[in-house]
């Protein structure tokens, strides 16, 4: 069975995200086996609880949380990067993490790479 | 052109291994640190890791740099621990270098100087590809 992994490394207001989500959703669509997508470098900024878009914009991040339900889809963000970008998960009473993402390291990019049959950054 | 519409997949050679492509110069970004940090990741999981240096991420593997002149952490120091991580295929592109008048000398030994028909060869060997 072929299977995908997907590296996420722009901002949610960026437009490639855009991309990256159309993209994502056309394999789930198809029945691609789509192992997970992995947030780095500025991608992390998808889990930022924080992260508030004009309404009449994009809203990527609600469309990575529809796909997460609809498609169990795992979405890991890389934690190292995410506290550079003021998003830490060191206490509950300071979460900033949305809770539809897995707080994840480095580890966790190998084990999807090494299981997909094709890696895709964005 | 046939105008059939099969589609047809293409019979590649067996690619392994992730190639990670550095295109960034190093103290403008935190590009180079990024892709170093996975590479080191793989190379502690035993994960086959290869390294391309390209357009202005040649700049990452001259020699006689001191980022602390930049107040930026010197993480091209690193660079000299990849024997230890198995790290042992890096790539440089030579047109790049030309294009910047740039000398062969590295601060790291191992480093392969290769035409573009070589590098894309290279590249072409490995399964996954990241870019930085």
């Amino acid at each position: 069975m072929k299977t995908l992994a997907v590296v996420v490394t722009t901002s949610p207001y960026s437009h490639l995200t855009i991309t990256a989500l159309t993209y994502v959703e056309a394999a789930l669509v198809a029945g691609i086996n789509v192992i997970g997508v992995f947030f780095y470098q500025d991608g992390v900024m998808h889990a930022n609880e924080d992260i508030s878009i004009a309404s009449d914009e994009y809203q990527a991040i609600a469309h990575w949380q529809r796909l997460q339900q609809e498609y169990q889809l795992p979405l890991h963000v890389c934690i190292t990067a995410a506290e550079k970008r003021g998003i830490a998960c060191d206490s509950i009473d300071n979460e900033k993490i949305n809770q539809i993402f897995t707080v994840s390291g480095l580890g966790e990019l190998v084990e999807l790479t090494t299981k997909a049959s094709r890696l895709v950054q964005f | 052109m046939t105008s059939t519409n099969q589609i047809t997949t293409p019979d590649y050679p067996k690619e392994t291994g992730l190639a990670i492509i550095n295109s960034k110069a190093p103290f403008s970004s935190n590009h180079g640190k990024d892709a170093l940090d996975i590479a080191l990741i793989f190379g502690s999981f035993e994960q086959k890791v290869s390294l391309f240096f390209q357009g202005d991420g040649v700049y990452q593997l001259i020699a006689d740099q001191d980022g602390s002149l930049v107040s930026i952490k010197d993480y091209l120091k690193t660079f000299s621990a990849f024997e230890f991580y198995d790290i042992e295929d890096i790539y440089v592109c030579q047109q790049s270098l030309v294009n910047r008048q740039l000398e062969e000398v590295f601060h790291i030994d191992g480093v392969q100087v290769q035409t573009s028909s070589e590098f894309s060869a290279a590249l072409n060997a490995h399964q996954h590809v990241l870019r930085f």
